[in-house]
C-alpha cells in the first residue's frame, strides 16, 4: 500500500474518528478474527508518517551581518567568566567592573557564551558591542532594534550609526575642537533621532555654549519631548536669551540677602529651606530646586562673580549644598573645589540630595570630582558602604589613584563593624574601583579574609587582570 | 576521571551548594584529609559532635558523606573534590581505612562504573559505613532451597507474562477507542486519557508502555497545535506495534523481540547484561558529544549521556547510550561526564536490533577534557538521514537518533530555526534550543553532531570557525 494512498484515504478517518468516518473497506486486512483491522492501518499509518521526511521551507530569512571590530575574550577567561557572572554576587558592583572592561579593552565576550551569561548581557549591553547589543535585543520587534555599528574610529561620516553613548562622547569632542562644526553635525541628524536620543545628545552643547547656539536651540522651544523642552529653555536663559528661568526666579525667592562686617561690608547670602524641609528632605529639596540653575545665572542674579558667590554663601550649609551641585551640573570642577573649602562633608550632604547622575563629565572630569569631594575625608574616611557604593555608582568608573590610595591606606576593612556580615559587598566594591596599578595593595588586604569572604573579589580581580594583559598583547 | 574545577561545578546541584562548600575549604575544617588507591577521603568537622566522613572515587567522581543533606553532592563532598584540585597536597598518602573500604564494596555503581565481580569469598559488609566490624557469616548453599527460590522466581515470571498480557489486550481496547473517537479529539484530552490507561498498564507490569502513555501528553504539547493530532497516530502505532512485536516475539528476529520486551517494561539489569556472554561488546575511544537530563513524573531525572565513537571498525555501533537515574530531590543533574570528556572503554550494548543503549564494561582509561574536533563520518547529513530510515525500518519503534552533519548552515524562517544542507535536507531545530543556537546563525558553515527524535533535532556539537559549540 502505498503512503500517499494512506495520506489520502486512512488519515482522515483516523483524525476525525473511524466511528464517523469508517476506514475505506478495501484497504482493510485484520491480522486476526479478534481485529477490525483499525488498529492495524493506525500503525500502519504511524509508519508512513515516520517515514515522511521533514518539510524543508523554499527560502529562508537573511540574518542581519553585525560587523563587530572588538577582540572575542580570550579563550583561557572565558569559563571563569562564565562561572563569575552565573555565580553569586552581594551587589552588581562586579558586573559594572566587568562591563567597563569589556568597553575600554574594546573586548567583547564570545558569542556563544551570550546565553549563559544573558543577564548581565542584557543589562550592560551597550559596552559589550555590537553582537552583545543584538543578542540582549532580540526579543524587540525590528523595527524597534536600532542598527549595530560600532566603528574602531569616529568620524562624522559614521558617527550617526554609532550606539548612543559614544555619539555623545564623539560630540562632545567636537565641541572642544569646534563648537560650530559639531552644532551642524547635531543639526543635520535632529529630525531621525529619537526622544532619549534629542536628549541626550543636545546635553553636549553644554560644552561651549554661546551666541551662534541660539539661533538652533529656538527651534527646540516647540520639540514633542518636554525634557529637551526645558534643557533648550535651560540653555537660552544661560544665553541670555527667551524668558526668564523660572526656576531661577524660585532659588532666588529663597535666597536672602544681608551685610555683615564692620570696617569692610561684605554680602551674606542665606539660603532659607520651607518649613516642612528638614535633615534629609531639605537636601532633596535642594536638589529639586536648584536642579534648572547655572552657576553663572545664579551669580549674575544676585549681582556678584562666580568666586564672590562661594564666599557670600560660606557660612550657610544649604546654600553651599546647592552651589556644589549646580557646580556639579555645569562641570564647573573649579568651583566646585572652592565650595568643598567650606562644605567639608560635600560628600556626604551631595548624597543625600539623592543626586544620581553627574551629567556629561569626561572620565578624567569626573575622576576630578571624586578627588574633590574625597579629599577633606582623607583622615577619616566613612565607613557607609552607601556613600562608597553611590560614588562609585555616579564615576561609572575605576576610582582614581589618589582616592584608592587613602582607602587603601585607612585600610578601612579593619575598621567594618560586624565584618562576617557586612564584608561580602564592601570586598566586591572595592575590587570593582580599584585600579589596575592597585590591585596588588588589595590582594595583600584582602588576603587577611576568610576565603569564602573575599572569593568573589579575588576572582574578579583575576578576570580584570586577565582581560588587560590579554589586550595588551594583542 | 581527574578531577577539574568545570566538573564540580557540573556535579553541584546548585549555586548554593557551591557557595557552602567555598566555606569549607579552609584545612582547619579538615582534621583528616587523606589520598590512596585512586581515593580521597576526609573528616569534616560540622556542628556536631563527631565529624562527617566523605570519600570520594576519583575515576568516576563516586561519593559518600555521612551528613544528613538531601542535596547529592552535598557541600562537603564538593568542598573535598575542590580541595583536591585546588591543593592536592594537603592529602596526605595513607591506607584506604575501613569506613571508605566498607562503603566501595557496597557500591552498585553507576553506569560510568565498570563493575567488578564480587568476592563470595568475603562477608558481606554492614549496612552503615560507621560500623566496620567484621562478622562471621558462613553461609552454606541450600540446594532445595535454591531450588525453590527458582521455581518462585519463574512462577513470578508467568504471573507477571499472564499480567502484561492481560494489560495488552485493555491497551488494545483503549487503542480502538481512541481511534474510533478520532486522533483530533484524543489531543484535546489527551492527559486525563493516557493517565487512565497508563496507571491500568502499571497494574499489569508493563511499565516501559506505561512511561511512554504517561510521556506522550507531555511530548504532544511540545509541537505546535496543528502537528499534534498526525504526533498522536505516530505515537499510538508505535504503541501497537510494540504491544503486537511483544505477542508475536516468536515470529520476529530475536533481537527485534528483545527490543519489544523492553519496550513493554523488561528491564536488563545491570549484572545481567555484562554477565550475558552473547551481548555486543566495543573496545574503543569514545567521546561524550551530549549529556541530556530530564526530569520525570517519578521522582527521578534519567541522565542520558551520548558517546561517539573515535576508534575502531565501521561495523560496529559509532554511538552508545549511557543512562542514569538520578533522584530529583538531590538536585543533581549530571551522571559524571561531562561533554568533551574522552574515555577509552569496552561498551557492553543492550540487546537490539539498533545497539545504542549500553554499560561501561570495561573502563580502559577515566575520562579527560579533549579540546581535539570530534573525529565525524564525511557524509552529508542527507546520507546521515538515510542511515536513520534504514534503522527505522529494523526498528520501527525506534527513539532519539543521532545524526551528524558536514558543511551545513543555521537558518531561519519566522522563529523556526533549522539546520540546513545545501541543496539537500532541513532539520528543524528543537523549539527549546531556539536562542542557544542563534549565535551558529552568523557563523557560516558547521560541522556537528545532534539528536533526531523525528519531530525535532536537538543540536548538540557543532565545530565552527569561532570554536566548538556544545548544548548548555
Amino acid at each position: 500500500m502505498k503512503a500517499s494512498i494512506l495520506h489520502a484515504k486512512v488519515l482522515p478517518s483516523l483524525l476525525g474518528g473511524t466511528s464517523r468516518h469508517p476506514l475505506p473497506a478495501e484497504l482493510i486486512h485484520p491480522s486476526g478474527s479478534a481485529s477490525d483491522g483499525t488498529l492495524e492501518m493506525l500503525s500502519l499509518l504511524s509508519q508512513a508518517l515516520r517515514f515522511t521526511r521533514p518539510f524543508s521551507p523554499d527560502s529562508f530569512a537573511v540574518e542581519p551581518e553585525i560587523k563587530d571590530e572588538r577582540a572575542i575574550l580570550d579563550a583561557a577567561l572565558r569559563r571563569p567568566l562564565i562561572r563569575f557572572l552565573k555565580g553569586k554576587s552581594a551587589t552588581d558592583h562586579p558586573a559594572r567592573a566587568l562591563a567597563r572592561a569589556f568597553d575600554r579593552l574594546r573586548l567583547r565576550p564570545h558569542p556563544f557564551d551570550l546565553l549563559m551569561i544573558d543577564g548581565f548581557v542584557r543589562s550592560h549591553a551597550e559596552k559589550l558591542g555590537p553582537i552583545a547589543h543584538h543578542w540582549a535585543d532580540r526579543q524587540k520587534p525590528e523595527a524597534e532594534t536600532l542598527s549595530y555599528f560600532d566603528p574602531e574610529l569616529l568620524d562624522e561620516s559614521n558617527w550617526a550609526q554609532a550606539r548612543l553613548s559614544r555619539r555623545v562622547a564623539f560630540l562632545e569632542q567636537r565641541r572642544r575642537e569646534d563648537a560650530d562644526a559639531a552644532r551642524a553635525l547635531l543639526e543635520s541628524t535632529w529630525p531621525n533621532e529619537e526622544a532619549e536620543a534629542r536628549f541626550r545628545l543636545l546635553q553636549a552643547l553644554q560644552t561651549r555654549l554661546s551666541g551662534p547656539d541660539q539661533p538652533f536651540l529656538n527651534t527646540l522651544e516647540k520639540d514633542r519631548a518636554p525634557r529637551v523642552r526645558a534643557l533648550a529653555a535651560k540653555f537660552l536663559s544661560r544665553l541670555g536669551a527667551g524668558g526668564g528661568n523660572p526656576s531661577l526666579l524660585a532659588c532666588l525667592e529663597r535666597i536672602k540677602q544681608t551685610e555683615s562686617g564692620l570696617l569692610r561690608k561684605r554680602r551674606v547670602l542665606q539660603l532659607e529651606l520651607p518649613a516642612n524641609a528638614k535633615d534629609q528632605a531639605a537636601s532633596r529639596w535642594i536638589l529639586q530646586t536648584f536642579d534648572e540653575v547655572s552657576f553663572n545665572e545664579l551669580a549674575g542674579a544676585v549681582n556678584l562673580s562666580e568666586n564672590d558667590l562661594i564666599e557670600a554663601s560660606a557660612k550657610d550649609d544649604p546654600l553651599l549644598l546647592a552651589l556644589a551641585l549646580v557646580a556639579t551640573n555645569d562641570r564647573r570642577l573649579d568651583l566646585l573645589e572652592r565650595v568643598v573649602e567650606h562644605l567639608p562633608h560635600a560628600w556626604e550632604r551631595m548624597f543625600e540630595s539623592g543626586l544620581d547622575s553627574i551629567g556629561t563629565m569626561t572620565e578624567p572630569e569626573r575622576h576630578r570630582w571624586a578627588e574633590i569631594i574625597v579629599q577633606p575625608y582623607r583622615k577619616e574616611l566613612p565607613t557607609a558602604y552607601a556613600l562608597w557604593d553611590w560614588l562609585h555608582r555616579l564615576l561609572d568608573a575605576a576610582a582614581p589613584a589618589p582616592v584608592m590610595s587613602i582607602l587603601l591606606k585607612a585600610d578601612l576593612l579593619k575598621k567594618l563593624p560586624n565584618r562576617e556580615h557586612s564584608s561580602p559587598p564592601w570586598l566586591e566594591l572595592l575590587a570593582a574601583i580599584c585600579p589596575s596599578p592597585q590591585r596588588a595593595d588589595l590582594r595583600a588586604q584582602l588576603a587577611g579574609f576568610e576565603p569564602a569572604l573575599s572569593a568573589n573579589s579575588l576572582a574578579l580581580l583575576d578576570i580584570l587582570d586577565g582581560m588587560e594583559k590579554n589586550r595588551t598583547h594583542v | 576521571m581527574p578531577l577539574s574545577l568545570d566538573r564540580i561545578e557540573a556535579l553541584a546541584p546548585d549555586q548554593s551548594s557551591l557557595a557552602a562548600a567555598r566555606k569549607l575549604l579552609k584545612p582547619a575544617s579538615w582534621p583528616t584529609l587523606a589520598e590512596g588507591e585512586g581515593l580521597i577521603w576526609g573528616e569534616c568537622q560540622g556542628s556536631g559532635a563527631t565529624p562527617y566522613r566523605v570519600a570520594v572515587n576519583e575515576a568516576d567522581a563516586g561519593y559518600k558523606c555521612t551528613c544528613p543533606s538531601r542535596k547529592f553532592p552535598c557541600k562537603h563532598t564538593l568542598a573535598l573534590m575542590w580541595m583536591r584540585v585546588d591543593r592536592p597536597t594537603t592529602f596526605a598518602p595513607a591506607p584506604v581505612p575501613e569506613w571508605v573500604k566498607d562503603w566501595l564494596s557496597r557500591r552498585r555503581g553507576s553506569s560510568a562504573t565498570p563493575v567488578k565481580p564480587r568476592d563470595e569469598s568475603k562477608p558481606k559488609s554492614k549496612a552503615s559505613i560507621h560500623l566496620t566490624q567484621t562478622t562471621e557469616t558462613e553461609t552454606v548453599a541450600d540446594a532445595k532451597a535454591e531450588q525453590r527460590a527458582a521455581a518462585a522466581h519463574e512462577r513470578a515470571r508467568l504471573e507477571r507474562e499472564a499480567a502484561v498480557l492481560a494489560g495488552l489486550e485493555d491497551l488494545d481496547v483503549w487503542l480502538l477507542d481512541q481511534a474510533q473517537h478520532g486522533m483530533a479529539n484524543f489531543v484535546v484530552q489527551a492527559a486525563q486519557s493516557c493517565r487512565t490507561i497508563s496507571q491500568r498498564l502499571v497494574d499489569s507490569k508493563a511499565s516501559g508502555l506505561a512511561g511512554r502513555l504517561d510521556a506522550l501528553p507531555t511530548r504532544l504539547f511540545t509541537l505546535p497545535d496543528p502537528v499534534r493530532p498526525t504526533a498522536a497516530i505516530r505515537e499510538l502505532g508505535q504503541i501497537y506495534l510494540i504491544s503486537q512485536a511483544y505477542r508475536r516475539a516468536a515470529e520476529i528476529p530475536p533481537l527485534l523481540a528483545a527490543d519489544a520486551k523492553q519496550a513493554v517494561g523488561w528491564s536488563v539489569t545491570r549484572e545481567t547484561l555484562l554477565g550475558d556472554s552473547d551481548a555486543l561488546r566495543v573496545d574503543a575511544e569514545w567521546r561524550v558529544f551530549a549529556v541530556i537530563s530530564e526530569a520525570q513524573a517519578d521522582r527521578l531525572r534519567r541522565v542520558e549521556t551520548w558517546l561517539w565513537r573515535e576508534s575502531g571498525t565501521d561495523q560496529s555501533p559509532s554511538c552508545a547510550l549511557l543512562v542514569d537515574f538520578v533522584p530529583l530531590a538531590g538536585g543533581a543533574t549530571t551522571g559524571g561526564y561531562l561533554v568533551g570528556d574522552h574515555v577509552e572503554a569496552e561498551m557492553c550494548f543492550y540487546p537490539s536490533a539498533i545497539p545504542l543503549r549500553a554499560q561501561i564494561a570495561t573502563l580502559k582509561k577515566g575520562a579527560t577534557q579533549s579540546s581535539e574536533p570530534l573525529k565525524m563520518p564525511v557524509g552529508t547529513l542527507s546520507a546521515c538521514y538515510a542511515q536513520y530510515e534504514e534503522a527505522l525500518a529494523t526498528l520501527p519503534w525506534l527513539g532519539t537518533f543521532p545524526l551528524t552533519f558536514r558543511s551545513a548552515t543555521l537558518r531561519r524562517t519566522g522563529s523556526q530555526l533549522f539546520i540546513h544542507e545545501e541543496n539537500g535536507l532541513s532539520l528543524p531545530i528543537a523549539s527549546s534550543q531556539s536562542n542557544e543556537v542563534l549565535p551558529l546563525a552568523s557563523v557560516g558553515h558547521v560541522d556537528g553532531i545532534g539528536l533526531w527524535n523525528s519531530y525535532e533535532f536537538t543540536l548538540a556539537w557543532a565545530e565552527t570557525s569561532l570554536g566548538r559549540w556544545v548544548r548548555a
